[in-house]
């Protein structure tokens, strides 16, 4: 097959093909339950009818023969020289980037943001990080949380880290956290002022997508704790708020652990 | 304006053949297309069988930031996704199986006003940015002008129930933002729509291939009848419009994913207090971010707490319109140096409603 009959096969069933490998990467994810790795659960039922149309249609344009392209075969490379050297080479470069996140969508296993991402997007202690604490778009997360202070000890023990590190958020008075059972879930992140003896139990919380991901986390105070956890390992910890006995770390309060147990990755990683 | 195809001309050339691609897909189906149709549900098979293979990877396979950037890649691909076959969809339906006056039927023949009526068309096309670049380009192949088109472009993400429902749910009627972003959406598009309409030569906005495109499917064999052919032609059209617009979508949510993995978001939230940096640091963010407009309102509820509302309502006007996924898409159909004066107006425009609403708020 000569190099100008392939590039011009790819070039007219490149979309065709793409629709067939975001079809196939998506409906697998959905079959898997991983499609919540990357979208908010209220939109798989959407897109998953939208995609099996788009591969309804991909099949329909390979059956029927795709039509002609006489349109496509005009209007390219009429520019200067340099100008078609440099589009050669832009066009080259997306080519790369296009089949690589296709075989990345195909071959690498689903994967949830990392640690290095939740610090990158501004996951600290003290700080006024911007999580869904408005109340709307977290739904029954943000809206159990609004009440905080005056929660029950049986609302609180089931509070989850965006819950919270929204309650920390609002009062730091010490009494208010006393006899509350704390039961939270979520990934190791190293504190940026105290990375030896404190971490950030970690939740990202998402509103439409992984792209929108922000860091919600509660300061844990382990000593010494990356002799047996590493960043970014799943971690189940039960314990009480006491204030933060760590002298570098900016956070007041931390997270004292009775019981820290590293966990799998759960099935719905992100808090919505 | 210039209309850039007669509907009723008769096809002229159109059904020769063209090129080496002689034959039409007039009588389906023919030997090629069940060659093609086993070849893709062998690529198919392929596909599936290696994704259920490699899906029980350990992780670490790529290092952390390199396997962030491409979750976040993914993730952009993987929403928009949904939305440019919405998109094509409509395209399809407006191009193929709507008759070609159905348009011109019942348009005001004032450019103002007919105009305004097509801004508010995205009421009933519920379509998002990425959905609305197939569907302007149907628009353009159907005979608008392609100032008219530009004008349903950028109205119809931000005047659609979808968004006026999703910020609605979001803010409510607090701080005027839902408001200010319905009128600033529709003030845009009617002004770039008048201003691209002085240009006379339509065509001189157009990106060539797709100007080229436009010019024979005027004489081409869409509105020829019998379903069969129609079938055929929204075949053809979903070839074609998938094969330019999904390679620019990966591209443009790369380039989203690389900036976000990069950038820290903690400078653009330093910025967020100041009641003019707010509104210049939400548009960056907005750029950079490059979500749908169906659901931007709550990817920014979160930061209703740190910024003020005139920022908010920029990023809202702003980023439907303008950001990295969406130029790339657009550069499919409109020449560089719009897309430039297209990037300029409108955040000029948003960036002073956001001032109004923070000095008013």
């Amino acid at each position: 097959m000569s190099r100008d009959l392939l590039a011009r096969l790819a070039s007219r069933w490149q979309g065709v093909a793409l629709t067939l490998v975001i079809g196939s990467g998506t409906l697998w994810l959905a079959a898997t339950g991983q499609l919540v790795l990357y979208i908010h659960p209220r939109y798989v039922v959407f897109t998953v009818v939208m995609i099996v149309v788009g591969m309804l249609l991909s099949l329909l344009a390979l059956a029927l023969g795709g039509g002609d392209d006489a349109a496509q075969d005009h209007g390219h490379d009429h520019g200067p020289r340099p100008r078609r050297r440099l589009r050669g080479a832009l066009t080259a470069a997306g080519a790369v980037v296009t089949v690589g996140l296709a075989l990345g969508l195909i071959l690498l296993p689903p994967a949830t943001l990392s640690s290095s991402t939740a610090s990158t997007r501004g996951l600290g202690e003290g700080v006024a990080v911007a999580g869904p604490a408005a109340g709307g778009a977290g739904g029954g997360a943000g809206a159990g949380a609004a009440g905080a202070p005056a929660a029950s000890d049986a609302a609180t023990a089931k509070y989850t880290v965006l819950q919270w590190a929204t309650t920390l958020r609002q009062t730091s008075d010490l009494s208010f956290y006393e006899n509350k059972r704390v039961d939270v879930t979520g990934f190791v992140s190293p504190s940026p002022t105290d990375p030896a003896d404190t971490f950030i139990v970690t939740r990202f919380v998402i509103t439409c997508c992984a792209v929108d991901a922000q860091p919600v986390g509660v300061t844990v105070y382990a000593p010494n704790w990356r002799s047996s956890l590493k960043p970014d390992q799943w971690v189940r910890i039960t314990g009480a708020f006491t204030a933060n006995p760590s002298r570098t770390s900016t956070a007041s309060i931390a997270l004292v652990p009775r019981s820290l147990t590293p966990v799998a990755r759960p099935a719905d990683p992100y808090l919505t | 304006m210039t209309t850039l195809r007669t509907a009723d001309e008769p096809a002229l050339g159109g059904d020769a053949p063209h090129g080496e691609h002689g034959e039409h897909a007039d009588h389906p189906p023919h030997p090629r297309g069940r060659r093609l149709l086993g070849a893709g549900l062998v690529v198919l098979a392929a596909l599936v069988a290696a994704r259920a293979a490699t899906g029980a990877l350990g992780p670490g396979i790529l290092p952390d930031r390199l396997q962030d950037f491409v979750t976040l890649t993914l993730s952009v691909i993987v929403e928009s996704m949904p939305f440019v076959l919405l998109g094509i969809v409509l395209s399809i339906v407006v191009q193929v199986w709507l008759p070609a006056t159905f348009f011109a039927a019942w348009l005001p023949r004032n450019p103002v006003l007919r105009r305004a009526v097509i801004s508010l068309l995205g009421v009933f096309l519920p379509v998002c940015e990425c959905g609305n670049v197939p569907l302007a380009r149907g628009l353009v192949v159907k005979g608008f002008s392609v100032s008219d088109s530009m004008t349903f472009l950028i109205a119809a993400p931000i005047v659609n129930p979808i968004t006026i429902l999703t910020t609605y749910q979001a803010f409510g009627w607090s701080d005027g933002v839902l408001v200010s972003r319905v009128l600033g959406g529709f003030v845009i598009a009617n002004l770039l729509g008048w201003l691209y309409a002085k240009k006379q030569d339509q065509d001189q906005l157009l990106a060539p291939a797709f100007a080229a495109e436009c010019r024979v499917d005027a004489g081409g064999p869409h509105h020829e009848h019998g379903a069969g052919m129609r079938l055929a032609s929204s075949a053809t059209l979903f070839r074609r419009e998938m094969a330019t617009l999904l390679p620019a979508l990966f591209v443009g949510a790369a380039i989203a994913g690389a900036v976000q993995t990069l950038v820290p978001r903690s400078v653009l939230l330093v910025l967020g207090s100041n009641p003019v940096w707010s509104i210049a640091a939400m548009m960056a963010l907005a750029f950079v971010i490059s979500i749908c407009s169906n659901v931007d309102a709550f990817f920014v509820l979160p930061f209703a707490s740190t910024f003020l509302p005139g920022g908010l309502v920029a990023f809202l006007v702003f980023g439907p319109i303008v950001d990295i996924k969406m130029l790339t898409l657009l550069r499919t159909t409109y020449r560089p140096v719009v897309l430039v004066q297209l990037a300029l107006v409108v955040g000029l425009v948003a960036a002073a409603l956001g001032l109004v609403v923070n000095l008013v708020a």
